[in-house]
């Protein structure tokens, strides 16, 4: 028995135990940023251990496991008191009753959240704070201190009231450590205390722990720059595509112009969703999409006027930001000439892109027809010329990719994206949306970019996206 | 380096020919290359070759342009050869100007090779207007001749704009390379199999001192080393001719050997500028092809991704195994009480305090003798005990809010098979007036229809009078 815990000591284990329905798989979810482990109000959703490896290139650095809840406790406590051993063989006794009840059915719950245990996991015993204290549970704590490994106890709020003092008093005699957390409301801060408290249990697991905050800093890193370059590709493709369309008449006829723009706006709308989708795989939330399907911004589709509401700029910003960008372009041109322009470079500049962008205000992009001379005539449409849609698509990514992010996995709901009116200020403030406008006016341009460019502007969206998720 | 890792890496990562954990198992393996993405990709491109079809797009379009240039490069080495048997032809009657061969030899190769520094220098930009005057530039017109699947492909593979525009250049300078060395070769075999009287004209007043002043720069290269291929002051004034004069007068004529001395000086002014420097800038530009093809590597569409999978350690949260899933049996209890009766003949709870089931009967107005708490902290002889004294129909309270056990399904087993009928009565929290929420309702409802014992039944309506007789109780 003593040398089956020493096996797999190589990196530290962790078993979610608990009463059914505690919300232990929740809390699993959320610390494994795992969206696909079963959630219910139904007890008895878990029957099997399942472990959840936090694993760098394929090396574990520790091991979460979600377990059955306890189902027949006082059957458990009433074998292993018939031993009377002293405090140091217990653990044995617990040994031996799973080697004893391997094969029986009734105990199979039991067993499952034993085994881990007994094999060295440190335990996490997760209770309902939101839920009256019952001393039908110092069954299962007396169980787990007959198992002699460290553990904690993590107070869960299910609803909204609260009787987490009462479940202090009483959990604070059996456990070392005694925790709040709410696997719903959880943050990137709270995860990693929890993951510290963890490391507090056993001191040869500090170091491995450490080095998962670590690293979790670093994937949280991966999946702010993976989403800024997802990001930063839509509004890059979708200003600037061109779509075409051939015609064998003389003129073409309104259908086809109609027809047109309806296949440029569909690419856009699935540039968009594609997007999305990938971003959610990104975060992990891979099932979120399944429920999301049809959810488009409450179905404020991407071209309606609601939506250029609430992300696009007004007509004065827009206004302002043109001039702006006009003025920085006219103003090179007075320096290259040394100011012998007389200052007239930035003012032409600023008149020119003040215009443009009052009446770019809302169009989208013109239909021209093309190859009238080569025999071949087709439709096209395309760069984006709208001034505006680059920041509603920006808004709309960015609001999706914050809420993603800042989404608990041990969410099941429907994906809640209720709309903010006051998003646009929380991200869109005058330098950001002048460094901007730089970039959309070059994507809109439809020329090549240097690679430089698209990364600046990565880097950009990236320190936005950063903002807008730890705020 | 050629244009073959750029077409290979297209092709490769339209097919994906790896999983993310066999790109990070090579980017562990190739820990020298790391922070050289250029390596890591060409290093990738080897390894990941063979898995392509056969025959490469990269082959067919290399072995395209190859053809191409080949016989543009042999149009070319012709016209130079033309030109030179052009610019040298010899009637005997008039000499040959040599002002003429100074042009193609010196002044339209210096022209064309500034072009080339300029069209070098805007080599990232989408359309090099310049580039458009290469005979290389065609080259993409004759696609149109390659079979119709692997034109396709080409065109599929969208080529950057700055790699492009390096691979006309670079062709260009092989293209004109190849066509000065036609006009040398030229000059040598008609030098060779003819005699010409070379001499100079023009229209400007240039008199034979400036000339000679400008022929005696323009041979700085090779003034000090072959002193005989430049052309003395002498040889200027013999060799000066007007088209109104005598075309070839008594001095020419005396001095028919030494005319023929030009020769060296239009040799060497072609080595020079048409074949070495020409040369250089074909150097310069197969770097600039080189430095293009690498920075071409990191903007296909799919290499951020690669090399972010190449790089990136791969961190992983998930369970190993799927889960199985869970169907739930939302069927609705066919034993459903609504209204309880006046009197039981007993009340029991399970985890829950004698005096509490006091309160709950009273307030209830249920009688009954006997009030047991079984389960929680009680014993299974004490539960059985109960058992042992339970008969007729007993109600059975049990926190509502606590789902349903094991242990407790046990207990009503053992419970329904010694009694008549047993009511389950889920009850709700204090602060909640006892009163249980509908969606705690179900969950012992959705458990009892699992157990499905005819003698077992559930308490399921509105709790409001419990709950009104609970707040009495507790006053």
């Amino acid at each position: 028995m003593a040398s089956r815990r020493q096996i797999d000591f190589t990196h530290p284990k962790f078993a979610v135990v608990g009463h059914p329905n505690k919300g232990k798989s929740s809390i699993v979810s959320a610390l494994a940023f795992d969206d696909s482990v079963q959630i219910s109000d139904t007890p008895g959703t878990t029957t099997k251990k399942r472990s959840f490896p936090l694993s760098v290139d394929g090396k574990i650095l520790y091991e979460l496991f979600d377990t059955p809840g306890f189902q027949r406790a006082r059957k458990v406590l009433a074998w292993l008191e018939k031993h009377d051993v002293p405090a140091n063989k217990k653990h044995e006794v617990v040994q031996a009753f799973i080697d004893t009840h391997k094969d029986d059915e009734r105990f199979n719950d039991e067993i499952e959240l034993l085994e881990p245990i007994m094999d060295g996991a440190g335990i996490i015993y997760v209770v309902d704070g939101s839920q009256p204290y019952g001393e039908e549970y110092e069954t299962e704590m007396e169980i787990l201190r007959w198992t002699g490994q460290p553990s904690m106890a993590l107070i869960n709020h299910i609803d909204e009231t609260d009787y987490s003092e009462e479940w202090k008093m009483a959990l604070e005699q059996y456990f070392k450590m005694v925790r709040t957390f709410n696997p719903m409301q959880t943050n990137f801060e709270q995860h990693m205390n929890i993951l510290e408290s963890m490391a507090q249990l056993k001191e040869e697991w500090i170091s491995p722990l450490k080095v998962s905050i670590k690293l979790f800093k670093q994937y949280q890193e991966q999946m702010l720059e993976r989403s800024a370059f997802l990001v930063t590709r839509l509004v890059y493709e979708s200003v600037s595509a061109v779509d075409t369309l051939s015609f064998y008449t003389q003129e073409a006829s309104d259908e086809e112009r109609q027809k047109i723009e309806s296949n440029y706006k569909d690419r856009l709308r699935d540039l968009e969703v594609s997007t999305q989708k990938h971003i959610e795989e990104i975060w992990n939330h891979d099932h979120l999409q399944t429920k999301k399907k049809d959810l488009t911004f409450e179905r404020m589709d991407l071209f309606s006027e609601e939506t250029a509401s609430v992300f696009g700029l007004t007509r004065k910003e827009l206004l302002i930001t043109g001039v702006t960008s006009g003025a920085v372009t006219g103003a090179g041109i007075d320096l290259l000439f040394a100011g012998h322009t007389l200052l007239l470079g930035g003012a032409i500049g600023a008149l020119v892109g003040g215009t443009g962008a009052y009446f770019g205000f809302n169009e989208l992009s013109e239909v021209k027809v093309l190859g009238q001379t080569m025999g071949r005539r087709y439709l096209e449409i395309g760069p984006m010329e709208n001034r505006n849609f680059p920041y509603i698509l920006l808004g709309r990514a960015m609001y999706h990719t914050m809420k993603v992010a800042q989404t608990s996995h041990a969410k099941r709901e429907v994906f809640d994206i209720e709309m903010d009116q006051t998003f646009k200020e929380k991200w869109l403030d005058d330098t950001s949306r002048k460094s901007l406008e730089k970039y959309h006016k070059k994507f809109r341009s439809g020329s090549a970019l240097e690679p430089t460019e698209l990364k600046e502007y990565e880097a950009l969206i990236k320190h936005i996206l950063k903002h807008l998720i730890d705020a | 380096m050629n244009i073959k890792p750029y077409v290979n890496l297209y092709e490769l990562l339209e097919v994906n020919p790896s999983s993310r954990e066999e790109n990070r198992a090579f980017g562990l393996t190739q820990v020298m290359l790391k922070n050289k993405p250029v390596e890591q990709l060409l290093a990738w491109i080897e390894k990941h070759k063979e898995s392509l079809k056969k025959p490469l797009l990269s082959e067919t379009f290399s072995s395209y342009l190859y053809r191409v240039t080949f016989a543009l490069v042999l149009i070319a080495f012709a016209l130079g050869l033309l030109a030179g048997v052009g610019l040298l032809s010899y009637n005997g009657e008039e000499p040959v100007n040599v002002i003429y061969f100074i042009a193609v030899a010196i002044f339209i190769p210096l022209f064309t090779m500034l072009l080339t520094l300029f069209a070098m220098l805007r080599a990232r930009s989408t359309e090099g207007v310049l580039v458009h005057l290469s005979p290389a530039f065609w080259m993409e017109k004759i696609l149109g001749l390659l079979p119709g699947n692997v034109q396709e492909n080409i065109k599929a593979l969208q080529i950057n704009p700055l790699l492009a525009n390096w691979i006309i250049i670079r062709r260009s300078q092989i293209i004109v390379l190849f066509f000065s060395l036609g006009l040398l070769l030229s000059l040598l075999a008609v030098v060779v199999t003819k005699d010409i009287a070379f001499a100079w004209s023009t229209t400007l007043h240039i008199s034979p001192e400036v000339f000679h002043n400008f022929l005696h720069t323009i041979s700085f290269p090779w003034r000090e080393i072959v002193p005989s291929a430049v052309p003395s002051l002498e040889l200027i004034e013999q060799s000066q001719y007007f088209r109104l004069g005598d075309k070839l007068d008594d001095e020419m004529i005396a001095h028919a050997s030494e005319l023929g001395e030009w020769w060296k000086f239009l040799a060497f002014s072609t080595l020079f500028y048409a074949v070495f420097l020409r040369s250089l800038m074909l150097i310069l530009a197969s770097f600039g092809f080189s430095s293009a093809v690498k920075q071409s590597l990191l903007t296909l569409k799919g290499t951020t991704r690669l090399l972010r999978e190449i790089n990136e350690p791969i961190i992983s949260t998930h369970a190993m195994k799927r889960e199985k899933a869970f169907i739930s049996d939302d069927e609705s209890y066919g034993q459903i009480v609504n209204a309880l009766d006046a009197s039981y003949d007993g009340i029991q709870g399970w985890a829950i305090p004698q005096s509490e089931l006091f309160v709950l009967g009273d307030s209830m107005n249920i009688i009954s003798p006997k009030h047991f708490e079984v389960g929680g902290t009680k014993s299974f002889e004490e539960d059985s005990e109960v058992i042992f004294k339970s008969h007729g129909e007993v109600l059975l309270f049990v926190k509502a809010w606590e789902p349903p056990t094991m242990d407790f399904v046990d207990y009503l087993t053992e419970l329904s098979s010694k009694v008549d009928k047993v009511v389950v009565v889920p009850i709700g929290t204090v602060k909640n007036h006892y009163e249980a929420t509908p969606k705690e309702i179900d969950v012992w409802e959705n458990k009892l229809s699992l157990f499905g014992d005819m003698q077992v039944w559930l308490k399921r309506s509105s709790t409001k009078a419990l709950s009104r007789g609970a707040e009495n109780g507790e006053s």
